[in-house]
């Protein structure tokens, strides 16, 4: 289902296009979340909103992985965060964050 | 037998001189009549008449049918019952035909497919046609995964599942998602068609593009001579949906990542 809001630190500065967003990463087995920022369009994946680091070395090939657990960012376990997962991961005051009003394209 | 062949014409002599000349007139009148009308009363009215020879014992007819068709009393049921026997075999005749038409013309159809190949619904015919850019411009390798005639693969992959899926995000506009989208001007197969001109150019370092390294993916760009989509988000809302006249595309090693329309 569709969130009621688009949540993105910024465009992308390696593909031009995309979003840099929140990505969850829900660990069943140690129980914790994990988050990290992916584009939505090239799949880069940074460990934090500052965009310094990237992660690129996941377990699963051809996929963006999860820079905890490894596991690929497109599994069920994972989401684009919603505002309080941002909260939780302290990382709030990074992104910004778009109401989807008729705005059922962006998923 | 030979003697009562002979005697009988004599019979039928002595019965007509007992007849009054009038009357024998006006029999031959109706006999002549009814020689000339019967097989027209047939085919006009689909009676079954017996002909005269049927009468003097060479035919037999079919059904049994009146002799004197001036005598409308006789003829007034029969030809209703004849008329609604006719109209039960031209009933039937249509339903056949219409039975047959789909036969004949379903075999018709389908002899411009490949033999054995099912009828398609609207909907698999739908399924069919947004299959058929793929296998037109795509082989296909196994696995969901498929080469473009320059090389590069299409493979499962992304969050909408599928490469080929995810660029089709580039075919329409996102107006409200937020910063730039580009947007292809063209159908899926345009779009392919293009990637593929736009990744043989930039991998040949032709005029005018250009190609990074991005930490394990290849960012290229190509420039094109006529516009092959416009900018749209809130971005490309804004300045009014520039036209574009470049594509980026976004590769690891030969897997496109994700391509589009750039400024
Ligand atoms: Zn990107
Ligand atoms: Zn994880």
């Amino acid at each position: 289902m569709a969130k009621p809001f688009l949540i993105y630190v910024k465009q992308c500065p390696v593909c031009g296009d995309g979003l840099c967003r929140v990505r969850v990463c829900h660990d069943l087995q140690r129980g914790r979340l994990t988050g990290c920022i992916l584009c939505d369009e090239c799949e880069t994946v940074w460990t934090d909103p500052t965009l310094k680091q990237k992660f690129l070395r996941g377990k699963v090939e051809g996929t963006p992985c999860c820079p905890d657990c490894g596991q690929s960012l497109w599994e069920p376990n994972s989401h684009w965060a919603d505002i309080p997962e941002v909260c939780l991961l302290g990382w709030y005051d990074s992104v910004q964050i778009v109401r989807k009003e008729n705005r059922d394209q962006i998923v | 037998m030979a003697r009562r062949t002979s005697n009988d014409p004599q019979a039928i002599a002595n019965v007509l001189r007992l007849i009054p000349a009038k009357w024998l007139v006006g029999m031959l009148v109706a006999l002549v009549l009814y020689f000339f009308l019967q097989p027209k009363l047939n085919a006009w009215f689909g009676w079954n008449l017996p002909s005269i020879a049927a009468m003097a014992g060479n035919e037999t007819p079919a059904k049994p049918a009146s002799p004197k068709p001036a005598s409308p009393k006789p003829a007034q049921p029969k030809s209703a019952q004849q008329k609604s026997a006719q109209q039960t075999s031209a009933q039937a005749e249509l339903a056949s035909t219409k039975a047959t038409e789909p036969r004949t013309t379903e075999p018709k159809a389908a002899s411009t497919k490949p033999s054995g190949e099912p009828t398609k619904s609207p909907a698999t015919a739908k399924a069919q046609d947004q299959d058929d850019w793929k296998y037109r411009i795509l082989k296909p390798l196994g696995r969901d995964r498929y080469e473009s005639p320059a090389g590069l693969i299409y493979a499962p992959g992304s969050e909408e599942g599928h490469r080929l899926s995810h660029i089709a995000r580039h075919l329409e506009d996102q107006p409200d998602r937020p910063g730039s989208h580009g947007v292809f001007d063209g159908d899926m197969a345009a779009f392919l068609v293009a990637i593929d001109d736009a990744y043989k150019r930039a991998r040949g370092h032709a005029k005018g593009t250009k190609s990074r390294l991005e930490d394990g993916m290849t960012v290229y760009e190509a420039p094109f001579d006529q516009t092959v989509g416009y900018l749209g988000g809130t971005e490309g809302a804004r300045k009014k949906n520039p036209k574009l006249k470049k594509l980026r595309l976004v590769l690891r090693d030969r897997n496109l990542i994700t391509a589009f329309p750039i400024q």
